[in-house]
């Protein structure tokens, strides 16, 4: 619909909530809403799977429709574990596009075999989370990633090992940032079991793509991510929210701004300095 | 002991002017620590330590002191180790031990060995700075405490062919890492004092070094790796994959020591195998065991490799008692000094 044929006081149909996507319609929602007007959705928003499978480069099946709004109360270890969910369906949509785009033929075996096991691997945990948090997972965001940046990324070998390379160091930054604050010791292991096999990605990464300057026998774990005290990379978690949305993969809205609904409380812990590179 | 009863700190000229209940102390350790957090943050023991001084209150939970304790004497291990492997030890029959395999070190492969020793060797400089502060004495080790063959100070254990041949040394170093990766991840738990600042920065440091030295592991698999293009345990991705001997991949070296892959069987196998795929997490209501190779929704990920993905996507810890059982061969016996 145009904005052109709605009058005030005539309800506002969407038909679809792809349709909210588009910018006329997200404002037409907004204004209509505003003016006290009433703003009829049709059954298929809350049905209807907005594209079709054939050529989604994210996975098996149709892509779900876009989430908006999603939010992250820290105060408690399910908070926590959502932020992880977050980050490991980000990297698991990423790994199957990669290893399903044109570019992967021109991988070497070696780095093949890489891609393969990071998209196992982020796949396995998007699912151990997912089943772990239950009715509290976030949704199945795929829908909700920007195409047009993805097929940007997916272009190119160099933009794809770059990607590739900040997600992993972020998600040990991040789950080194976020263990202070779980409070029930399985918890902490298990976030412990993810952490370390992140880090294995991300040295393995900056083995393949060191980044500009780094000594590709040292990139594994260079000065620049390792600290003078032999510490690795470490941030916050509204930090580490801040990068994945720096990366443009995510529509603009995905996140509620701000996201973080409710920080860890003092007696989960502190925040300490974060320690992390612009290019990881 | 009580919990209720005061203490005094006698570091801080503030502290001592209030008495406070231990419960408060521990709890109070929050809004402290910024200072300390701020020195960590740039890198300096001696700003960090500095805030400590001032942080720390007369009693810290004992456990903390003895993961730090313990620690400590792993990576002490693992630094002169290195720095026997480089050359660089203070030991000169350390050194002579290790010159046959030297020569044989590839540059780009020194390269890596001096990135990770310098590491062992801060997080040794680390720990020691930060015993005190958790009001222990960093008990005092040196290169000649070692055994590096695992012969218990007889010079002749076992690991002996890693001071002549370059692919042994690649699966010794290999069996350190993980080890140390495995023995910070059973650790952390140890350190979960919620609301405590100077524990949440042991606990927090404790993560950082665990995930430094899951990418040395990593970098020398992938060493390996490419030494033994054909050997699939061996992942380009630096994961472990399966777990106890098979995990290891020491299908390149000849004829490898019974007892070797005895040891290889302790260090990537124990209560919790690197092959484990049963997770527990708890929800906030109960715990749940969830097997991570039949989850639903792994449909892209080829049938016949999910048991091994599964394996792949999680490492497992090691309990203190299993770490010992791996490390005391490699150190000569001395309960006095509190070395295995």
């Amino acid at each position: 619909m145009s904005e052109k044929d709605r009058g005030r006081g005539e309800p506002m149909v969407v038909a679809s909530a792809g349709e909210l996507m588009f910018p006329a319609t997200r404002r037409g929602f907004i204004r209509t809403l505003m003016a006290g007007g009433s703003v009829m959705l049709l059954p298929s928003v809350f049905t209807a799977c907005s594209d079709d499978d054939d050529d989604n480069p994210l996975g098996p099946g149709n892509l779900p429709d876009p989430v908006t709004g999603v939010s992250f109360d820290l105060r408690s270890d399910v908070g926590i574990f959502r932020l992880v969910h977050l980050n490991e369906q980000l990297e698991a949509a990423f790994y199957t596009a990669v290893v399903g785009s044109g570019a992967f033929g021109g991988f070497s075996t070696d780095e093949r075999e890489l891609f393969i096991d990071l998209r196992n691997t982020e796949i396995i945990h998007r699912e151990f989370v997912r089943t772990a948090l239950g009715s509290q997972a976030v949704p199945d965001i795929r829908g909700s990633i920007d195409l047009n940046v993805l097929n940007q990324v997916l272009s190119s070998r160099t933009s794809i090992l770059n990607l590739s390379r900040a997600f992993e160091n972020l998600g040990v930054a991040a789950l080194n940032g976020a263990g202070k604050y779980l409070q029930d010791a399985r918890n902490l292991l298990l976030a412990g079991k993810f952490a370390s096999v992140e880090a294995r990605h991300a040295a393995a990464l900056r083995d393949v793509a060191p980044p500009p300057g780094i000594n590709a026998n040292t990139a594994f774990a260079g000065d620049d991510i390792i600290d003078g005290t032999g510490r690795d990379v470490k941030v916050e978690a509204g930090v580490a929210l801040q990068l994945v949305a720096s990366t443009g993969l995510l529509r603009a809205n995905t996140l509620a701004n701000p996201a973080i609904t409710a920080a860890p409380t003092a007696a989960q812990g502190v925040a300490t300095a974060d320690f992390f590179p612009a290019n990881p | 002991m009580d919990n209720q009863q005061p203490i005094l700190d006698g570091i801080d000229p503030e502290i001592t002017e209030r008495l406070v209940s231990r419960r408060d102390a521990i709890r109070r350790g929050a809004s402290m620590s910024s200072r300390l957090a701020a020195g960590l943050a740039m890198g300096s023991v001696p700003v960090a330590l500095a805030a400590l001084a001032r942080d720390t209150f007369a009693q810290t939970p004992a456990d903390i002191l003895d993961v730090l304790r313990f620690a400590f004497i792993l990576e002490n291990l693992e630094n002169e180790f290195y720095r026997a492997v480089l050359g660089t030890s203070a030991v000169a029959a350390q050194n002579n031990a290790f010159a046959p395999v030297r020569a044989l070190i590839p540059d780009a492969a020194k390269q890596t060995f001096q990135q990770i020793q310098k590491h062992e060797q801060q997080h040794v400089d680390f720990l020691k700075a930060v015993i005190p502060q958790f009001g222990g004495t960093p008990v005092t080790i040196t290169a000649a405490d070692f055994d590096f063959t695992g012969g218990n100070g007889a010079g002749n254990g076992p690991f002996a062919r890693a001071t002549t041949e370059l692919d042994f040394l690649l699966l010794a170093t290999q069996a350190f890492e993980d080890t140390g990766v495995r023995a910070y991840k059973g650790q952390a738990g140890r350190l979960l004092i919620n609301g405590n600042n100077n524990a949440d920065i042991a606990l927090e440091s404790a993560l950082r070094i665990h995930s430094v030295e899951a990418r040395h592991a990593a970098k020398i698999r992938r060493i390996r790796r490419q030494r033994n293009p054909g050997d699939a345990t061996l992942r380009f991705s630096g994961y472990v994959r399966g777990g106890a001997r098979a995990a290891g991949g020491a299908g390149n070296i000849a004829n490898p020591p019974a007892a070797v892959l005895a040891a290889l069987d302790l260090i990537y196998g124990g209560a919790t195998p690197e092959s484990n795929t049963q997770h527990v997490v708890f929800n906030g209501t109960s715990a749940v065991t969830i097997d991570a190779a039949t989850l639903t929704g792994l449909d892209v990920i080829d049938a016949s490799e999910r048991q091994a993905a599964a394996t792949q996507a999680f490492d497992e810890p090691l309990t203190k008692e299993e770490v010992i059982a791996i490390v005391r061969d490699f150190i000569r016996d001395d309960p006095a000094r509190g070395l295995p």
